[in-house]
């Protein structure tokens, strides 16, 4: 029986020849979007943990004041930790970008070069590959650092910086101002030695882990390495450190002088004593000296003792500095492991996220199709009732009759789900959507990964959702008694039943209409609030990079900020001091910087009202929309370095979205710290300072903010268009095919209307208008649900990226959307009046056999 | 006897809407006989041929076909037995529109493992020519023809018909009676036909007149004509 009823599903199909084409397009292209979306992910998930393999990528890496000694990396070596330096230095190249140079490596985070070669000799240098892009530089090319030309020999990139991010506290890569080259090592050493750079050279080591040895045990043990200020040869350290910390020596000085002082005294007293006594013996000076001497002598006594006692002054102050105030200082500035470190993996965090999403996405449009088909699968067996009923009653039974109208939406949904597999799968599909990361992140070139479940879950999944979704809508419907089909008996529900009083006809036909007709009104709504999750997702998309924009060009009201490593005695001219501590917090698995930053009350660039108090702070709006909190609210911050937390009391919001800041008073967070009560470290100002690069860790202007702010609204672009219409479209689809069916269970009462003598208009009132109603119902219940949803997501779907997230909508948005949406109804309304007239006074005869 | 109706309640509705449509009805047919249920609208000759095809639960009473009992069967068990025993014809034809003749005729060959030669029952019903068309090219008559063959494909024991004729004009009503009797002479089979026409009766070997969901007459035809003969359909 099967093989007889199944030639009328061709039938079925070719009957409806438009629905099926937009139905299996709508699955096409969204298991297309899907399916490359998450091979891409797929992709660079694997492809990105097989490169690091094979570039023996880095456990971790940490920095240092100084260069470790010989001896304390053969004590590394012993522990079972692999190191290789990865000290660089940053210029400013010809083409006014900032380009950090490296050595090329022999162990850890191997370059790997995607064209060309690496530099082999001198005069050579391998260009990370985003900068290249974005500068247009390209093999064979020659760029100016300093005096000195470099011939490009290859493009490559290195796990490392498969983010490229120039300092871990930016918001966004910026590869047409930041990217990374690497040179022979007598090149790098050449110059170094010319100091041209912008800054001093960072003494970074990546490390590999051997031997059980864990990150913790590694940096307890580097904990333990210290350095005295002698070693450190650079100029700028030791004008630092001799006006800081160097200090004790000349408090050392000043007790030996003290001590040394007492003790002259001391032997002056008992000279002038004993001379004293000579001079008493001689007689020649009478009983007149008895007296002074008797002074003389008790002063000396006086003396003896003073030295004594500052000598056991000097003593204990000496016991007091070795135990207490160590000048031996802790080498270690910095510890990272790979895990928390923003420029390994990045990509793959990024995709992980498109991974699920889509996975989820997929599946829910596939239960929107699915029920859309249930409708008309509906439809028909309601049209075809008396038939149902007659072949139960000639002992058809209902599973046969089930599995028949299964066949359809599965078999669609199977077809579908394998063109939209295969082209989603095409080295087309997954590269298109590799593209986004491959204009953003430094990746190699991967080849395409083929994941089994994502052909099971492309192939078999539209299928069985369909299956199973259209087995509960129509199980109902085949569960009729075969009497009660054959004469297709109407289950009459309370929503039916409902008594309506008053008001003119057309309003309660049009209600009428919506109760009869609320399954379709249903899948409207949730086609559009699909269509709207979709629309939401780019929206919050789009506000969010023109908020980041727009914000950060708002906010920052200093031109430059410069963050020192040696700060100078006096506060540069035309500057104002802060002094910043970068902290950690997480979110949602990921651990961001937050700087906090001590200020004075009064500073001109951040309208922060700081006030006194070691555990009082105010926070950006950043750090409040990213995290969560407000006012009143704890804020926790940790000190990776020491193991210390921070426990902080919010005061209030400061509008500053540029960066993670937490603003503190200057005074009372130096007491925290434990610095004098005139450090700093970083200057605010409205000009450029003259600063010398070497004392500085970075310097960064309020133009390159703007630039690296406005990367997102560049990148994001593309994909928010492609997702908008793509929404637009399901939704468009959607809304035509239910409201068409819609008109067709009704082909008989309109027939009716026709033949009573109404006009098109009065049948278009009757019938599309009480639609246009649900439709706006719709969109004000969907509009805000929608918001709600994708505002309440999209913290899991940025929560590796570090800017606050200021979702809110202009209301001009909102009124836009709903226009845009009534506008797409009224787009469809032409095409469901033409099938409205194309029903003639005759059908209800026809209808009625 | 091959069906045998005992003492057979149905009723409908509850309180003020309560029906009782048959109240105790106690008739038996004969193996190959074609039998009329007649009556005013209401009588319950409807709802007598449904309970007898399963497709109506009766409250009491007892119905046994070819010495089977179907009282208290399950849904699942009725069906079998529909599957096995019987043939529908309604007054609406109720063929599948997007299947042609053949094809919905063999929709139930399907059904059974002793089916007829459906080549045969087509040229027997006059539909070899319009085995290849759809419902919606089909006359009335052509299409209620198509219902029949779609019914006797199985080869039914029992054909339970209702109102074959009704949504027919007298010639084509003739042509389908005709077939009937065709088709009993041919196949033997025992059929039961629902009619609110008076002169069907005259074609068939026993009539049954309800009136107020009880049997009013019960008698076997003995001047039965033949269908081509009969008047005022």
């Amino acid at each position: 029986m099967q093989k007889i009823l199944r030639k009328r599903i061709f039938r079925e199909l070719k009957e409806n020849l438009f629905r099926y084409i937009a139905l299996g397009l709508m699955i096409i292209i969204g298991m297309f979007i899907v399916i490359s979306l998450v091979a891409a992910a797929e992709t660079i998930m694997t492809g990105t943990e097989l490169a690091s393999k094979e570039q023996a990528a880095e456990d971790g890496q940490f920095s240092l004041f100084a260069p470790l000694t010989d001896e304390e990396k053969q004590k590394l070596k012993d522990k079972g930790a692999a190191i290789e330096e990865h000290f660089y230095l940053d210029y400013i190249a010809d083409n006014d970008t900032v380009l950090r140079a490296f050595k090329i490596r022999q162990n850890i985070d191997l370059l790997r070069a995607d064209t060309g070669s690496l530099p082999l000799k001198d005069g050579e240098i391998l260009l990370e590959k985003r900068y290249s892009e974005e500068t247009g530089l390209a093999i064979g090319d020659v760029i100016q650092i300093g005096k000195h030309s470099f011939k490009i020999c290859g493009i490559g990139t290195v796990p490392d910086y498969e983010a490229p991010y120039r300092n871990l506290s930016d918001p966004a890569i910026d590869s047409s101002q930041f990217g990374i080259a690497f040179f022979t090592e007598s090149d790098y050493e050449m110059l170094k030695k010319e100091h041209n750079s912008i800054q001093s050279e960072e003494y970074v080591y990546a490390y590999q882990l051997n031997d059980g040895l864990t990150d913790k045990e590694l940096k307890e043990t580097l904990q333990d390495f210290t350095m005295s200020a002698d070693d450190i040869e650079d100029v700028y350290f030791q004008e630092y450190w001799n006006r800081t910390g160097g200090k004790i020596e000349d408090f050392k000085e000043a007790l030996k002088d003290l001590s040394d002082g007492a003790e002259e005294l001391s032997d002056g007293l008992s000279q002038l004593e004993s001379a004293m006594g000579g001079m008493q013996e001689s007689g020649f000076f009478g009983n007149s000296l008895d007296d002074y001497a008797y002074g003389v002598s008790k002063t000396a006594d006086g003396a003896e003792e003073l030295a004594d006692g500052i000598s056991e002054f000097s003593d204990e102050t000496e016991t007091f500095i070795d135990d207490n105030l160590n000048v031996e200082l802790s080498k270690l500035t910095q510890f990272l492991t790979a895990e928390d470190n923003m420029r390994i993996g990045a990509a793959s965090d990024d995709v992980a996220i498109n991974k699920s999403v889509g996975l989820f996405a997929g599946v829910l449009l596939i239960v929107l199709i699915a029920y859309v088909i249930s409708v008309f699968v509906v439809h028909t067996i309601e049209k075809e009732s008396g038939v149902i009923g007659t072949l139960y009653a000639l002992g058809v039974k209902r599973k046969e009759l089930l599995l028949h109208y299964l066949i359809l939406p599965a078999a669609v949904t199977f077809i579908a789900g394998i063109i939209g597999t295969l082209t989603g799968y095409s080295s087309f599909g997954v590269r298109s959507e590799m593209q986004d990361c491959y204009l953003y992140f430094s990746l190699p070139n991967l080849e395409v990964v083929h994941k089994a479940y994502l052909f099971v879950y492309g192939i078999v999944m539209p299928p069985v959702v369909a299956a199973v979704t259209n087995f509960c809508v129509i199980r109902g419907k085949l569960k009729k008694p075969a009497l009660a089909l054959i004469r297709n008996e109407q289950k009459v529900t309370n929503a039916k039943n409902i008594r309506l009083k008053g008001g003119d006809f057309i309003r309660i036909f049009q209600i009428r209409q919506f109760l009869r007709e609320k399954r379709t009104a249903f899948t409207v709504f949730f086609g559009m609030f699909f269509s709207l999750l979709i629309c939401m997702l780019c929206m919050n998309c789009y506000v969010l990079c023109k908020h980041v924009k727009e914000e950060t060009s708002a906010d920052i009201k200093y031109k430059y900020m410069y963050t020192y490593k040696y700060p100078e005695e006096i506060v540069p001219q035309g500057g104002t001091e802060a002094y910043g501590v970068t902290l950690k917090k997480e979110v949602f698995g990921y651990n961001l910087d937050i700087t906090l930053l001590g200020i004075e009350g009064d500073n001109p660039y951040f309208d922060a009202g700081v006030e006194k108090g070691q555990n009082r702070v105010l926070i950006s709006s950043a750090v409040a929309r990213k995290y969560r909190i407000g006012t009143g609210d704890e804020l926790v911050l940790k000190d990776e370095e020491n193991d210390k937390n921070y426990a902080f009391t919010v005061d209030g919001i400061v509008p500053y979205s540029a960066s993670f800041f937490v603003f503190m008073d200057i005074e009372s967070m130096r007491e925290l710290m434990g610095e004098n009560e005139d450090y700093y470290n970083i200057i605010f100002s409205d000009d450029a300072l003259n600063i010398d690069s070497g004392r500085l860790y970075a310097s960064v202007s309020k133009e390159e903010m703007e630039k690296s702010a406005a990367v997102f609204v560049d990148l994001m672009g593309p994909m928010i268009t492609t997702l908008s219409v793509a929404s637009a479209l399901i939704f468009i689809v959607v809304m035509y095919l239910m409201l068409k069916v819609m008109i067709d269970r009704s082909a008989s009462s309109i027939s009716m209307m026709k033949i009573f003598g109404y006009r098109k208009k009065e049948i278009r009132r009757l019938y599309l208008n009480g639609q246009l109603l649900v439709v706006a119902v719709s969109a004000l219940i969907g509009i805000p649900a929608s918001k709600a949803m994708m505002n309440a997501a999209y913290p899991y779907m940025i929560s590796n990226i570090a800017v606050g997230m200021n979702l809110s909508f202009e209301w001009w948005m909102y009124i836009g959307l709903f226009g845009a949406i009534i506008g797409l109804y009224l787009i469809v309304t032409p095409l469901l009046m033409r099938r409205i007239n194309k029903i003639l006074p005759a059908e209800i005869l026809k209808n009625r056999e | 006897m091959y069906l045998e109706v005992s003492h057979l309640k149905k009723s409908y509705g509850e309180g003020g809407s309560y029906a009782e449509v048959l109240k105790g009805v106690s008739v038996s047919v004969e193996k190959g006989v074609m039998c009329v249920i007649q009556g005013t609208s209401g009588s319950g000759k409807s709802t007598l041929l449904n309970c007898i095809g399963g497709l109506d639960l009766m409250d009491s009473g007892s119905i046994k076909v070819d010495g089977k009992e179907i009282f208290g069967l399950s849904q699942e068990k009725l069906s079998d037995y529909r599957r096995e025993n019987l043939g529908f014809i309604f007054q609406f034809y109720n063929l599948v529109p997007n299947l042609t003749v053949k094809e919905n005729i063999q929709v139930c060959e399907y059904l059974s493992d002793h089916s007829m030669d459906i080549d045969e029952l087509m040229e027997t019903l006059g539909l070899t020519e319009h085995q290849n068309k759809f419902p919606s090219q089909l006359s009335g008559g052509q299409q209620q023809r198509c219902a029949i063959a779609r019914a006797l494909i199985k080869n039914p024991k029992l054909l339970l018909c209702d109102e074959p004729t009704g949504a027919l004009d007298s010639k084509t009503s003739r042509d389908i009676l005709v077939l009937l009797e065709e088709v009993n002479k041919k196949y033997g089979t025992t059929m039961l036909i629902v009619t609110h026409n008076n002169s069907i009766k005259n074609m068939v070997d026993q009539v049954i007149f309800l009136k107020d969901g009880q049997i009013k007459k019960n008698y076997r035809n003995e001047t039965k004509v033949p269908a081509s003969e009969l008047e005022d359909l």
